[in-house]
């Protein structure tokens, strides 16, 4: 997946730049706009990361002025101003995602991850992991042929899970997607449903599926 | 004792010491020219005369002069009521609205000058200190970012020994509660600069309360606490469902986290005089009198809640109270330590 960093601040540029290479990613970076509406032009890319504050052309007119030419490559926003309804603004504006700094590597790296995907999402009504069933339609789950009780959270947080089984699913993301939560919460919310859950489709089956990454948020895979 | 009372009395005496020397002087007059025209002893005579002019114009004089006194002072001091019912209603977000000046020139509007100089000061002194709180906490967010980052891709190194990775998670746990606290000053910086907008829409408040105690219940378990709902009614209001949502969150957390193992939260919602009200009991350590009056203070906590079980940013209570007050609602707290505590919000209804 080839994707365009734009980001004025060095450091910040620099370890993005690192940790999605790492993730596998083919990474470009430009500092200031009106270079990232020049490279956007020559090259396709799968996803741009947008900081909203750059000298000169601000963030959100790069994004504007890329819309308005018809370039609907998946966009993710950073932002350090923090603004309740900047988030909405920007998704008006057309981006698809919105990130506040400070953010976590590893959240960075799973909405990229989920965009550059997007359209290639699970969008069956059954969804599988293992010998784990999720029927969309009905809103039963079974484990190992197994009904499972789930209150309205906790289908909701399965069904996100499963729709992005193998991808990590940062707390925030979590909290945006389940619980549509604009703001970090500081709680232990998820956390604690995600234990609810493991109780209902770990604890007495095996393999178990839902594997926490320290630091970063969690996952459901089917061990290999 | 007023100055209004103080000003009528010194007037009332200064009338009736000139009246007695008048009354002297008349006497004198009378009693001499008594003594030319008949020769005899005139005393009796100009004393019932002199009484009868004090009595027919002094005491009428007096009273009128009382009158006209009392009137006077009233007239005089009115800039001094006005002023004071204008400054009464002076507070940190009004400074810029000057106080109504009489435009006579006179010494009370002097003195309102002064004091509009004063409060424009004061004003530009606030500013400067919410101001400083933006730019701080913008300033914070980019080195805050960079740590962040650069610990989390010294994570990724695959030969940590796990003694170094034990150390570089607690370090990313500590950014990460900074990150917390400087996201809550960036937000209440900018409600306090008046750039947060709200986005209003009539929201089910009672729908919000049922999702939030179904996540209180969940959030209360581990600890064994008990959470109730009572009462829920079918409430329309004006608001910010986003906020609103966080504003029962911080609640509920507090409620949870300050409570003590197999206590109670209890939360009820009504209507009552024309007013939705929200309140959330728990059965925790509670707040002693003295911290109540300054609970919804930044960055406050009671020595109650320095408990190394508890981790909050110390913000919690202060973002409750604005989003409250951005409804244009209360939130008030009552305590009986040791035995219950309860938050209650009330918010004005649609109207």
């Amino acid at each position: 997946m080839r994707v365009l960093v734009v980001e004025d601040e060095k450091k910040t540029a620099s370890f993005v730049r690192k940790a999605l290479q790492s993730e596998g990613f083919a990474v470009d970076v430009c500092h200031n706009g009106n270079d990232a509406l020049a490279a956007a032009k020559t090259t396709p890319f799968d996803v741009i990361v947008l900081d909203i504050m750059l000298p000169g052309r601000d963030g959100l007119s790069v994004l504007r002025l890329l819309r308005e030419r018809r370039d609907a490559t998946p966009i993710l926003l950073l932002s350090a101003r923090g603004e309740v309804n900047e988030r909405v603004e920007g998704l008006n504006l057309g981006a698809d995602d919105y990130l506040p700094k400070p953010f976590e590597l590893a959240e960075l790296v799973a909405r990229m991850r989920a965009l550059g995907r997007r359209g290639g999402e699970n969008k069956s009504p059954l969804l599988r992991v293992a010998d784990l069933t999720l029927d969309t339609l009905t809103r039963r789950a079974q484990r190992g042929g197994a009904e499972i009780e789930l209150t309205a959270r906790e289908y909701r947080l399965l069904e996100f899970l499963m729709r992005s089984a193998g991808r990590l699913c940062g707390r925030m993301m979590i909290l945006e997607k389940v619980w549509d939560y604009d703001f970090d919460p500081g709680t232990n919310l998820v956390d604690v449903y995600i234990r609810r859950l493991r109780e209902k489709i770990d604890a007495n089956f095996e393999p178990k599926l839902v594997q926490t990454i320290r630091g970063a948020g969690y996952m459901l895979k089917e061990p290999a | 004792m007023t100055i209004r009372t103080r000003l009528t009395l010194w007037y009332a005496s200064v009338l009736i010491v000139s009246l007695i020397i008048i009354g002297l002087g008349t006497y004198r007059e009378i009693d001499e020219q008594m003594r030319h025209e008949h020769h005899r002893e005139p005393t009796e005579h100009a004393i019932s005369e002199t009484s009868e002019m004090i009595f027919q114009v002094g005491i009428p004089a007096i009273l009128l002069g009382l009158l006209g006194g009392w009137w006077l002072t009233q007239k005089a001091m009115s800039p001094v009521s006005k002023l004071t019912d204008a400054i009464t209603k002076v507070h940190e977000r009004n400074l810029r609205e000057p106080l109504p000046r009489t435009g006579s020139g006179d010494e009370f509007d002097r003195l309102t000058e002064v004091f509009n100089d004063t409060l424009a000061r004061l004003d530009d002194s606030f500013n400067r200190v919410r101001e400083f709180t933006l730019h701080a906490s913008h300033e914070l967010k980019t080195p805050l970012t960079i740590l962040c980052g650069e610990v989390e891709t010294a994570l990724r190194d695959e030969s940590l020994s796990p003694l170094e990775r034990e150390r570089l998670i607690s370090q990313l746990d500590e950014l990460q509660r900074l990150a917390r606290i400087v996201d809550g000053l960036t937000l209440l910086a900018k409600a306090d600069a008046g750039q947060v907008a709200l986005q209003l829409e009539p929201v089910r408040l009672d729908e919000l309360v049922r999702d939030n105690f179904a996540d209180a219940q969940i959030l209360a378990e581990p600890q064994g606490v008990q959470v109730e709902l009572p009462a829920c009614e079918e409430i329309v209001i004006h608001g910010d469902r986003h906020r609103l949502r966080q504003l029962l969150l911080n609640l509920t957390d507090n409620a949870v986290k300050y409570n003590q193992p197999q206590g109670r939260v209890t939360m009820n919602l009504r209507q009552t005089n024309g007013a939705a009200e929200f309140t959330i009991a728990n059965t925790g350590p509670g707040v002693p009198p003295e911290s109540l009056p300054r609970i919804f203070d930044r960055f406050y906590r009671g020595d109650a809640a320095h408990s190394p079980m508890v981790d909050g940013c110390g913000l919690g209570l202060s973002i409750a109270k604005w989003i409250v007050s951005a409804h244009q609602g209360t939130i008030t707290i009552e305590s009986t330590p040791g035995q219950l505590t309860t938050v209650t919000v009330r918010l004005p209804l649609t109207t």
